[in-house]
């Protein structure tokens, strides 16, 4: 390797790079608004949800039942209905996700001792949203079964009210939430933003700054030269690393400043591990272009393979371990889920690389099988 | 250490000494494609090797195989006495070559100045940096380029990046330059630059060179030459050695009518052709008067004028060859002419048109007419203005002044009418090379709204004029260049319009093929009535042309026949005399100090303009030989158009800066 010919096609790539207003645009501003975008937009948690109620008893009771409802953070009173006709249009237009129908003669069977049935209309076309909605509407239900139960002790066994609820709760369940205390997703969807900007940004610009001259034909200047492949490629490579460098920072900022989720682990095995990962991503790209010839392709085949699978299949937005085996096969095979457990893991747990070390032995396999692929590939004495 | 390596290896190898090359048997192919087969070349220390061939000829293939960034096939590929049949083995001889890629200036880097690109290719090659400085100073200076060191290779015109692209080449100093198509779409003048700081550049370092061009005019810039068809060599030799291949006399006369004199001629001649007005044709008689005989017998009653007998050009000779291999006559049934109601008025009228960009003039008061049956020639370098004219008349681009009228109708006012009667024919041929030709020309029928009984009267005419028969139905992406130019050509004359527009429709074709075309436009012209406007970059095209306009910044700076154009330059700057001299470059700088205007390096002999060729031949011959240098031999030249075009050009050069230089005292 000749240290002035790595540097003379690293400069010229750097310079390239930078005086492309295009590609400057894509390779510095790209990462960091997909973090700020996504960042705000691909926030998971149910809350507020809108519903409308149907109250054809008009008691007491079934206000206080009701009002629970409108109490709760996670779901949005919209308006009351005179009849279950209007439910409908409700639901179909979206401006109500679940509706709430309490019968008749509610408080008088209540008093009684008689069961009455609450009616709950939930639009299902969302099933995860569904699903919680069920969660929270029955255990706002389950809760005023208990305080009826408690009431009714009271005042059957002459008990004192905070008496009267101990009885029925004879079963305590104390939550804590661990690493992320407030279970907010933020939390936990911000670190893989890091990875998921790394992974669709650094393949797309090698991909395409290989690509670009191989379809102008100023690679021809590389083949008809004495550079050896090994240094035309690390020349190539080191400016696209550079940049993936500078993101990884200004991610990270972004994450623990504008974000706010705390980073607990070492610095060190973030970063030693963001190289390994930009390695990665770049050899992709590298492979990508030398296996086609036109930029447009480039760009899609890199779509196809880094995007589309980070997406799916890294963690990003549903965990690898909630994916079905056949699914959890294939994260396996993309870098992406391996370097966001790393993420995840030195933010969120402090955890090191007594835990850690299988993903970044993966990442490092990843870094080596792909550089041998692309060193393979490139040949400066083609057959076309 | 190399590079070390490798001189011994060649040194050891003293048989191969004087051959810089050695190719034989050599196969290429591309799946199934055969794009060389079976080609022979030896190239020579210290020659100026030219390829010429049109589009897919193969010369790019053999370039670049030579230049060891491509497998080959089949044969053997000897550079500097290295077989070069591996990556590994390429490589040892690359820090000796130069490689330039096909596409002007397609291999430089936009977005990098002059100099940085400089730098890096220096870099590339490890050149060390006080020779990479002395070096640049003098490139530089010598192509001009000095002025624009700081500016982005992007914002470069033509000339200069092909000046550029040399210079990269050659900074490392290789003893084997390999330039593959460096004077394609670049005008005249920029091109006889490049070959004269070519020359210059290779004799200085005693460098050999292989370079490829498509321009058969520039054959007689080489020392020896191939000469490639559909992947094989037609004829090679040096010039003179392939032109004693095809024994025979040019005759040039005028004969009216001509369409009926080129009916005549063509029983005794396979090469005809109309050059406007006149007709030139190939006779198999060396002797002079008997090949003007021959002609004179051929008309019967008519008359041949101003008939005059040359040496045939290297174009000519190419064409008999390729003639000679296809073994039968080119040949289109030409179909009954059509009918179209008479036009008395002009074809094409511009006055006074004036186009601006912003602060910049890019069309400044043109003016022309071109009448029905004419055909109209618009020449000058890229960014003259030339496409602009056309955008104007087409009513695509609105004029910022002036006015002009296309098949009758004004063009600023009727836009969609003038689309109605005029055809249109690009660079890039705008066919759907997915479809087959039949589907392309009934997609152009649908698109002018032909209706069915109209479209399939108009497909006919076409397959019969264009000579498409038999190509009905195959895919337009395999057709031959020629074939797809014609396709083309009838695309655009599928609505019967009065006015035809081709902006340079020729690159990219062979020489047969080429004539096939120019001979179905005179026929458009001469039986059916078209006005004709054409740009191009060829100047042995604009031959064909009735009437010229040569465009330089914006404006049209010379105007005429072929024939009075020539004239005119003849009367201004003198007769055209090639030097055959024993030491070509330094007769060239003698013949220069002294003053004589125009010397320029073609091949091994100087072609200068002389007002008094007897006194000039005379003070020539005494300055040469006080040198030491042998003149072997003066031969008088008819001008070409490329030598009226560079002379005029130069002329406004020159007299532009001395108005700078006034301004600036």
């Amino acid at each position: 390797m000749n240290v002035r010919r790595v540097a003379a096609v690293a400069f010229k790539e750097w310079r390239e790079v930078t005086r492309d207003r295009i590609f400057l645009l894509l390779a510095f501003c790209m990462p960091a608004v997909w973090m700020f975008v996504f960042g705000y937009g691909l926030v998971l948690d149910v809350e507020n949800i809108s519903f409308v109620v149907v109250d054809r008893d008009h008691s007491s009771l079934s206000r206080d039942y009701l009002y629970r409802f409108y109490q709760s953070r996670y779901f949005s009173f919209q308006g009351e209905l005179a009849g279950e006709g209007e439910a409908d249009a409700w639901l179909k237009s979206g401006t109500a996700r679940a509706v709430i129908i309490v019968p008749e003669k509610f408080q008088e069977r209540l008093l009684s001792g008689q069961p009455a049935d609450v009616q709950t209309l939930i639009d299902g076309t969302f099933p995860l949203r569904a699903d919680i909605t069920k969660g929270y509407t029955i255990a706002i239900n389950n809760a005023y079964n208990v305080d009826l139960l408690a009431d009714h002790l009271a005042r059957t066994r002459g008990l004192s009210r905070d008496e009267a609820l101990r009885r029925t709760h004879p079963l305590g369940l104390e939550v804590r939430y661990l690493y992320n205390e407030e279970v907010r997703s933020t939390w936990s969807t911000v670190p893989a933003l890091i990875m998921f900007s790394l992974m669709v940004s650094s393949p797309l610009l090698t991909a395409l700054g290989v690509v670009r001259e191989k379809e102008t034909g100023s690679i021809y200047n590389i083949y008809s030269a004495t550079v050896s492949r090994m240094e035309f490629l690390v020349g190539k490579l080191v400016p696209y690393v550079m940049i993936s460098l500078i993101n990884v920072v200004v991610l990270w900022l972004m994450a623990v400043l504008l974000f706010a989720v705390p980073f607990k682990g070492s610095l060190l095995l973030f970063l030693a591990s963001s190289i390994l990962f930009i390695l990665t991503s770049t050899g992709i790209g590298l492979t990508v272009s030398l296996l086609v010839s036109t930029q447009q392709a480039a760009l899609i085949i890199t779509v196809v393979v880094s995007t589309v699978p980070t997406i799916l299949f890294s963690g990003l937005i549903v965990p690898v371990s909630s994916l079905s085996q056949a699914a959890q096969f294939q994260a396996h095979l993309f870098p992406g889920m391996y370097y966001t457990n790393i993420v995840r893991g030195t933010f969120l747990k402090n955890v090191g690389p007594a835990v850690l070390w299988p993903d970044v032995l993966a990442l490092a396999v990843y870094a080596a099988v792909l550089g041998t692929i692309g060193y393979r590939l490139f040949t400066k004495r083609p057959s076309v | 250490m190399r590079t070390g390596a490798s001189s011994q290896y060649s040194a050891l190898n003293s048989q191969h000494f004087d051959t810089v090359v050695s190719v034989s048997g050599f196969v290429k192919r591309y799946k199934k494609h055969v794009a060389v087969q079976g080609v022979d070349m030896e190239i020579l220390k210290g020659e100026i090797y030219g390829l010429i061939g049109p589009d897919g000829a193969g010369k790019s293939s053999l370039m670049k195989a030579i230049a060891g960034v491509l497998t080959y096939d089949e044969g053997t590929v000897e550079v500097f006495g290295t077989l070069v049949d591996s990556e590994r083995a390429a490589e040892r001889v690359k820090q000796r070559i130069g490689f330039l890629p096909q596409g002007l200036g397609l291999n430089l880097y936009p977005d990098l100045s002059v100099e940085e690109n400089i730098d890096f290719f220096a870099r590339l090659r490890l050149v060390p940096e006080r020779d990479l400085i002395e070096r640049k100073t003098r490139l530089l200076a010598m192509t001009r380029l000095d002025k624009f060191r700081d500016r982005a290779m992007k914002n470069l015109s033509g000339g200069m990046k092909q000046k550029l692209g040399l210079i990269c080449t050659l900074i490392h100093e290789p003893e084997l330059a390999i330039l593959d198509e460096p004077t394609t779409g670049v005008d005249p003048v920029s091109r006889r630059d490049f070959w004269s700081i070519l020359a210059e550049l290779l004799q200085e370092k005693g460098m050999t060179a292989l370079v490829s061009t498509a321009y058969m005019d520039e054959a007689s810039r080489f020392h020896r030459l191939s000469f490639l068809s559909s992947g094989k060599v037609v004829a090679s030799g040096s010039p003179t050695e392939v032109q004693a291949l095809v024994p025979g006399s040019m005759v040039t006369f005028e004969a009216t009518p001509q369409l009926d004199a080129i009916a005549r001629v063509k029983t005794g001649s396979r090469q005809v052709e109309a050059l406007g007005p006149l007709l030139r044709v190939f006779r198999e008689e060396t002797v002079p008067a008997a090949a003007a005989q021959a002609i004179t017998l051929s008309l019967g009653d008519i008359t041949p004028l101003h008939l005059r007998v040359d040496e045939p050009e290297l174009e000519d000779v190419f064409v008999a060859l390729l003639l000679r291999q296809a073994g039968q006559l080119l040949s289109t049934e030409w179909p009954p002419v059509t009918v179209l109601p008479a036009n008395h008025g002009l074809a094409i009228e511009a006055k006074g048109l004036v186009r601006d960009f912003g602060t910049f003039r890019a069309v400044d008061r043109v003016s022309f007419q071109v009448k029905p049956g004419e055909i109209f020639g618009l020449l000058g370098a890229n960014g003259a203005g030339k496409t602009t004219v056309i955008k104007m008349l087409t009513g695509i681009t609105p004029p910022t002044g002036g006015e002009g009228w296309v098949a009758g109708a004004e063009m600023k006012t009727a836009g969609g009418a003038i689309k109605e009667r005029i055809g249109y024919m690009s660079q890039a041929f705008s066919l759907y090379l997915d479809l087959t030709v039949v589907e392309n020309i009934r997609l152009f029928a649908g698109i002018y709204g032909l209706d069915a009984n109209a479209t399939d009267q108009r497909l006919k005419w076409i397959v019969s004029m264009a000579g498409l028969k038999g190509y009905e139905s195959s895919l337009t992406s395999r057709l031959p260049m020629g074939v797809r130019q014609r396709l083309a050509l009838g695309c655009a004359l599928v609505h019967q319009p009065r006015v035809l527009f081709l902006d340079e429709p020729t690159s990219g074709v062979d020489p047969i093929g080429r004539r096939h075309f120019w001979d179905i436009l005179s026929r458009l012209a001469r039986e059916e009535g078209v006005g004709i406007l054409i740009t191009t970059h060829y100047m042995s095209e604009a031959e064909h042309c009735d009437h010229l306009a040569l465009m330089y910044a914006g404006r049209i700076v010379a105007e005429g026949s072929p024939g009075d154009m020539k004239r005119q330059v003849e009367k201004e700057a003198g007769q055209l005399l090639e030097v055959a001299t024993d030491q070509p470059g330094q007769a060239l700088r003698r013949a220069t100090q002294a003053g004589f205007s125009g010397a320029a390096l073609f091949g091994t002999k100087i072609h200068l303009l002389s007002l008094d060729p007897p006194q000039d031949e005379a003070r020539l011959r005494t300055v040469l030989s006080s040198d030491g240098v042998h003149v072997q031999d003066v031969l008088i030249r008819p001008l070409s158009l490329e030598d009226v075009f560079v002379y005029r050009v130069m002329l406004v050069e020159r007299q532009e800066q001395a108005t700078v230089k006034g301004a600036a005292a």
